[in-house]
């Protein structure tokens, strides 16, 4: 392979770049969807022959898939020839796919006989067929509840449909006329992005386009490398949860240890649960450079250095450990559609791990648990049947040194209008907006959360609200900063009937409910108490602080007059040490620190050593036996490891079908 | 007889364009922009114009004028305090906008902060549902209070933007009418008024920047109106428009927000007329200036428009000839970063300091710098004698650049060319995806300072055969103003699903819009010539929540015929998307008509032309892929129309510099357009 000079690089990195755009474009363009068109919840691109991504568009579509490995794929065929493409929406296939929903399609370029790169993407169908409309819920166990699953196949061969593979598709999902159109859309935008590479073979010819790849591969592996290199060597921890492993559940616990060694680093998931009996599970295969647990990653690189390239050789310098049969990478047939909220909260922990090496380059905790509302109902004038996804109910980001958080949204997720939802859907929005006192108090304060209440009308309504969490463990605060506010979901909020909803992602409503439902809020950064006073009152004066919100900055006001001698007593003082800050200068929530004096680190990995010494089936079983018996152990709190340890040999005892492994023999 | 005068304003030099009626034949001048003092350029260049061409301002028969001072006081942030009243429960409606942040990828990505910030945004008990029904109204003890609330927060103007109001404006009216009673001197915007569209923030948002420039905006049109008087100027001045059109001073001064975007919009308005008249059908126009490049797509000399573009960083959504902005000017900095990676751009050393062979304290290199230090650039002036060029100032500040890339000056100089090049290639790449076309059927037509320097290069790269330099391609705008109609735009949401009892509801908004778009333009801009009414609906698919425009007839609407308006919504849906759904139901979310009233024109006859192949008397030496080779040097006045010759060659001409790299010949056709084309390209698109 010859080696290109930088400038030719540049410009077909130019090339490669407008090529999976116009992909994107086309696919935008074309599709029949509204997750498509509107969500953009599809992704474009080009990788090299053994499925490296080395171009995708920055600024359309899902943001989580820059450096997907599309390998486990491409491998799955063994021939390739002209005019092929081939389809998989199977997340036990290659690891590839990582829901159903998602149906991932890859095309040969070929210049002249040599098969010179792949054009790549994927869309969100709207629904796969399975137990539930949209194949989606929290609640289901096994993938095969979650839709039809094609393995690796050719849907088109050397240019001839595979009519039959996809009329057995369409006849088992619930809309597929929506599914067959965006399919079309998909072919086109393919086809577009193999029409802009054979322009620049035409243009610059097959070695120089072919090194090209490779060098804008090994670019973005040099500039990922510049920045750890410029990072103190060391272990950065980071521990977070998920409110409920499964509807009304225990916490699920995640864990990462970023090893950072020299121009490389390790993601160490070791400690984080076991596989779970719901559909939050992270289908990775285990594979050291999967996208979903490296999300997170890609938005640090990005964010430090916003010149560098976005593809697969930023993964290059690191290395996940996804211990097998864990939530970060089950094992077939462990439930996978609602991986996302997993992987959204896996990103704010990698953000985390790398804010204690950076902690003056990088934000607190993003806001996050609002979830993605969609009401079914009845027009009570005219009968009609009304379904319509309302709003992504969104938070902040986190404050960082640089400046306060983002209020009301940290994402590439837009909203519904108002009065758009109003004129379709028969439902009276009674207010959309920010929350007060959401954002965690610092230096920086952290962005606010979103918080929407609206009125259903008629019997038989039914709302879901996808992907909630953080009711019960909020963000965290970074040097000093505080932990953003808890999320909120009540039905007829300050009413006699007030009924807190929690994580509930199905609520069925009566004529005449009130749903109020808020984000939780990001964490703030540095101590509240050295925010400059011009601030804290502007934040008054602006109502996203509340007087009583502003004694958290030390500062003290009442009925809009400041008490300038009671705030300068009690700024003198040390900031407002709710809890003391963790290490690498976190600042958890009351909640989980209360939660952590029983189910410390220690109590956790101890756990966690044990359970994974068991087969996979007993893991999530054996989890909430042992959860059950310690919340009944009164000493539970004066010696948790023991309490765990107890728990788990009365366990054994009661179930001595099981056998675990010797410890030290545990993968 | 007279002289009719366009001038239109913009970030650096404030352009010309004088035609005389009797001869036909077309002036130009530029002058630098006053930013400090918005109007004084204007009456400076009347000054020159009556030194250089001993044209008296009692001689101007018609004016057209363009202007930046309402952009401006949106980017630097000088516009009227305003207080916004919202429904209660929607105090975010500016804070939320649609939540997006513009990089996802970036932690640190932000939307702008509210125009209006929320200390200053008052909630009042009032609410309209969807169907336009009252179910709260607003109470006079509400009104007083909010009034009060505003005036405390030293309120210069109110914005009223309520929701639904688009449907039911009568909450707004109501309120401006009862703080008309209260503080009859503050200045009222409803967002009905404005412009009626469904969708909270874009329709709240956009009246927000209209109450935030219109005080302004009016105080400078009224000086300006009063200073041509004094000059001895006769006719009122018109003001250019957004949507490529003209209006009264009258009119501007109380529709502000609609001469916004008027710079853009009349530019690419002359490129249709320019490229039309030379006879191509299907053009881009890339005008590229010392920031940025707008490109934009003309078919039959008509522009795309679009709403939602940019007012510095906040969207307006009246439709706007559709423009997209790409960061690369000749202004735009190259740099080497440590890893040996080359840059042009974002960054631009714009017109202050400019670029570094301006000599004006630009110490970093520019893709200017780069032309210059090829040969291309230095041996005419620039910005009529405005500016100099200086080689050797340029060298040095490449010099760097090159020891990053370890290349030498000339080749660093054509890496940045390439570069900037291949980043527009990206850039024009995807709009044509966007619109589902391929560029090879269009000709490319370069303007603006830049644009002529790097066209052939940019046709070269995105498959475009011929490339038009207008005869005044640093000045297209302020002839765009001259040539533009009047225009205006109405909508009237309806929120029709397609049914026969809908028809009727249908024909009745439609008459009540054609009739307020007649009085507009008989009315209050006094037009009498013939008007051409253009009629469409924003339609979509029921649950789809993004609309197409589809064009429609009158006829359709006066006879209900349902089929034809839907089998037109099909067939444009198909146009767009490749697809259409004849079984799903179909819904008119909203009506729009626009009126137009013809101005006179300009009457710009072809000249006659002589075939006479031209060689350049002098000769340059340009650095072109390595090596040094000898280019012609042509003036522009100095090539009649029916001249063409070889490349290479540099054509030079008071305000830009045009590149004719080998392999592209030159022709001047009889409108004294230069037209490039790539060797051996058949000559499709000549009448």
């Amino acid at each position: 392979m010859s080696t290109l000079d930088p400038v030719t690089l540049q410009i077909l990195k130019s090339h490669f770049e407008a090529a999976a755009e116009s992909m994107a474009y086309t696919l935008l363009r074309t599709a029949h969807s509204a997750f498509v068109k509107e969500t953009e919840d599809f992704t474009s691109g080009l990788t090299t022959p053994c499925g490296q991504t080395f171009a995708s568009p920055k600024d359309l579509g899902a943001t989580w898939f820059i450096g997907l490995d599309y390998a486990g794929a491409i491998e799955a065929i063994p021939d390739y020839r002209p005019g092929d493409i081939c389809v998989t929406n199977d997340p036990y296939s290659g690891f590839v796919c990582t829901h159903a929903p998602d149906m991932h399609l890859w095309m040969p370029i070929f210049a002249g006989e040599r098969l010179i790169c792949f054009a790549v993407g994927h869309i969100h169908n709207t629904d796969m067929g399975g137990a539930v409309p949209a194949s989606l819920s929290r609640a289901l166990t096994e993938v095969h509840q979650e839709g039809i699953r094609i393995p690796p196949m050719k849907l088109v061969d050397a240019g001839v449909m595979n009519d039959e593979v996809l009329r057995i598709m369409l006849r088992n999902v619930r809309m597929p006329d929506q599914n067959w159109g965006d399919l079309k859309a998909q072919i086109a935008s393919l086809k577009t992005g193999e029409r802009k590479i054979m322009d620049a073979v035409a243009r610059f010819g097959t070695e120089t386009v072919c090194a090209a790849m490779h060098g804008v591969l090994d670019l973005a592996d040099r500039q990922a490398r510049r920045l750890f290199a410029a990072m103190a060597d060391g272990d950065y921890v980071f521990t977070d949860y998920i409110d409920e492993d499964s509807p009304g559940g225990v916490p699920c616990r995640l864990k990462l240890c970023v090893q950072v060694r020299g121009d490389e680093a390790v993601f160490d998931f070791s400690g984080s649960d076991p596989q779970l009996q719901s559909a939050l599970n992270m289908p990775t295969g285990g594979l050291p450079r999967h996208i979903l647990p490296l999300v997170g990653y890609n938005y640090v690189v990005y964010s430090l250095d916003t010149t560098v390239a976005l593809n697969a050789g930023l993964l290059r310098p690191v290395r996940c450990i996804l211990p097998e049969g864990s939530v970060v990478n089950p094992v077939y047939p462990a439930a996978t559609g609602m991986r996302s909220l997993t992987c959204t909260r896996i990103q704010g922990m990698v953000v985390g791990a790398f804010s204690q090496a950076m902690p003056d380059r990088l934000p607190a905790g993003p806001a996050g648990g609002g979830g993605i509302l969609n009401v079914r109902t009845t027009d009570s004038r005219t009968g009609r049947l009304a379904m319509a996804s309302i709003n992504p109910i969104t938070g902040g980001g986190g404050g960082s040194a640089r400046e306060d958080g983002q209020d009301g949204s940290n994402s590439f997720l837009k909203n519904t209008p108002i009065e758009i939802t109003e004129a379709e859907v028969p439902i009276k929005v009674l207010g959309y907006g920010l929350v007060p006192d959401s954002g965690g108090a610092g230096r920086h304060r952290g962005g606010l959360a979103a918080q929407m209440t609206f009125q259903l009308f008629s019997p038989n309504s039914v709302v879901t609200a996808r992907n909630r969490d953080r009711v019960r463990f909020s963000c965290w605060g970074l040097e000093g900063g505080q932990p953003g506010a808890t999320c909120g979901f009540l039905r007829n909020p300050g009413t006699a009937g007030e009924e807190a909803l929690g994580n509930t992602d199905v609520v069925h409503c009566a004529p005449g409910d009130v749903l109020m439902i808020s984000a939780s809020g990001a964490g703030g950064w540095g101590d509240p108490y050295t925010r400059p006073l011009a601030e804290v009152l502007d934040d008054v004066a602006q109502g996203k602080v509340s007087e009583a919100g502003a004694l958290a900055y030390g500062v003290v006001i009442e009925a809009g007059i400041l008490d300038e001698e009671q705030t300068l007593a009690l700024r003198a003082r040390p900031g407002p040490a709710l809890n003391g800050p963790a290490p690498g200068g976190l600042t958890l929530d009351p909640a989980r620190l209360a939660f952590e004096t029983v189910w410390s680190d220690a109590a956790w990995d101890h756990l966690s050593e044990r359970l994974f010494a068991l087969p996979v089936e007993w893991r999530f079983f054996m989890k909430h036996q042992v959860f059950a018996a310690v919340s009944a152990d009164a000493a539970a709190a004066s010696d948790p490891v023991a309490a765990i340890e107890r728990a788990y040999a009365s366990l054994l005892l009661s179930y001595p079908q099981v056998a675990p492994r010797t410890i030290g023999a545990a993968a | 007889m007279g002289y009719r005068v366009g001038v239109d304003i913009g970030g650096t030099f404030t352009d010309f364009c004088v035609f005389d009626e009797d001869s036909s034949a077309l002036r130009t001048l530029k002058v630098l922009s006053r930013p400090d003092a918005p109007g004084a350029e204007v009456l400076q260049g009347l000054d020159e114009i009556e030194r250089r061409f001993a044209i008296s301002p009692r001689a101007i028969s018609y004016f057209t004028h363009g202007s930046t001072v309402g952009v401006n006081s949106i980017i630097q942030g000088t516009g009227a305090k305003l207080c916004l009243f919202v429904t209660a429960g929607f105090r975010d409606v500016l804070e939320l906008a649609r939540l997006k942040i513009p990089d996802p990828y970036d932690l640190f990505s932000r939307r702008p902060p509210p125009l209006v910030p929320r200390d200053r945004v008052i909630e009042l008990g009032e609410r309209m549902n969807a169907a336009g029904e009252a179910e709260l109204v607003p109470s006079d003890a509400a009104i007083s209070e909010a009034l009060r609330q505003a005036e405390r927060a030293g309120a210069e103007g109110i914005v009223l933007a309520f929701l639904h109001s688009y449907t039911n404006p009568a909450h707004e009216r109501l309120v401006k009418a009862r703080i008309a009673e209260l503080s009859p001197s503050l200045p009222v915007f409803c967002s009905a008024d404005v412009w009626p569209i469904v969708r909270e923030y874009e329709r709240t948002i956009t009246a927000c920047i209209h109450g935030s420039v219109q005080p302004r905006v009016s105080h400078y049109i009224g000086r300006l109106e009063a200073a041509l008087t004094a000059r001895g100027v006769a006719p009122a001045p018109m003001i250019t428009k957004s949507n490529g059109g003209v209006m009264t001073a009258a009119a501007g001064k109380d529709r502000s927000i609609e001469m916004l975007l008027s710079g853009t919009a009349a530019g690419v308005i002359g490129a249709g007329f320019v490229a039309q008249r030379s006879g191509f059908s299907r053009v881009m126009s890339l005008d590229i200036g010392g920031t940025s490049a707008d490109v934009a797509l003309l078919r039959d000399g008509m522009p795309d428009f679009r709403s939602g573009e940019l007012v510095g960083r906040y969207p307006i959504y009246l439709p706007t000839v559709s423009v997209s902005s790409i960061g690369a000017g000749g202004g735009s900095v190259a740099s080497v970063d440590t890893l040996g990676v080359l840059r042009v751009g974002p960054e631009s050393a714009g017109s202050t300091p400019g670029p570094a062979c301006y000599g004006r304290g630009g110490e970093r290199a520019t893709i200017t710098d780069a032309f210059a230090a090829l040969g291309v650039l230095g041996s005419g002036g620039l910005g009529y004698g405005a500016v100099n060029v200086d080689r050797e100032r340029a060298l040095a500040v490449l010099a760097p650049l090159a020891a990053g890339l370890s290349r030498d000056v000339a080749a660093t100089a054509e890496a940045i060319v390439d570069l900037a090049v291949a980043n527009m290639y990206r850039e024009i790449s995807r709009l044509f995806s966007q619109v589902g076309e391929e560029p090879s059927g269009y000709a490319l037509l370069a303007f603006g300072g830049a644009g002529p320097m790097l066209g052939c290069l940019v046709a070269e790269a995105i498959g475009m055969e011929a490339v038009i330099i207008p005869e005044t391609p640093g000045v297209l705008a302020a002839l765009g103003g001259l040539l533009a109609d009047l225009r205006s735009d109405f909508v009237r949401v309806v929120f029709l699903d397609m049914t026969a009892e809908a028809m009727g509801r249908l024909a009745r908004a439609f008459e009540g819009l054609a009739a307020e778009a007649r009085d507009w333009l008989h009315g209050s801009q006094g037009h009498s010539g013939e008007a051409a009414l253009t009629i469409s609906g924003d339609m979509r698919y029921r649950g789809q929540s993004y609309e197409i425009e589809t064009p429609l007839e009158a006829a359709w609407i006066a006879a209900g015929d349902q089929a034809a308006i839907t089998a037109a919504f099909h067939a444009k849906h198909a146009e767009i998307y490749g697809h259409a759904d004849d079984k799903a139901a179909v819904q008119i979310v909203a009506l729009r008509v626009v009126i137009a009233g013809r101005t006179p024109k300009p009457a710009l006859p072809a000249r006659e032309m002589t075939r006479t192949h031209v060689v350049a008397s002098r000769k340059l030496t340009v650095t072109h892929r390595g090596a040094d080779i000898a280019a012609g040097l042509f003036e522009r006045r100095e090539l009649p129309p029916g001249s063409h010759f070889d490349g290479p060659a540099v054509v030079i001409q008071d305000d830009s510099t045009t590149w004719v790299p080998p392999g592209f010949t030159g022709e001047v056709d009889a409108y004294a357009n230069l037209i490039l084309r790539r060797s051996g390209m058949e000559r499709s698109s000549m009448t």
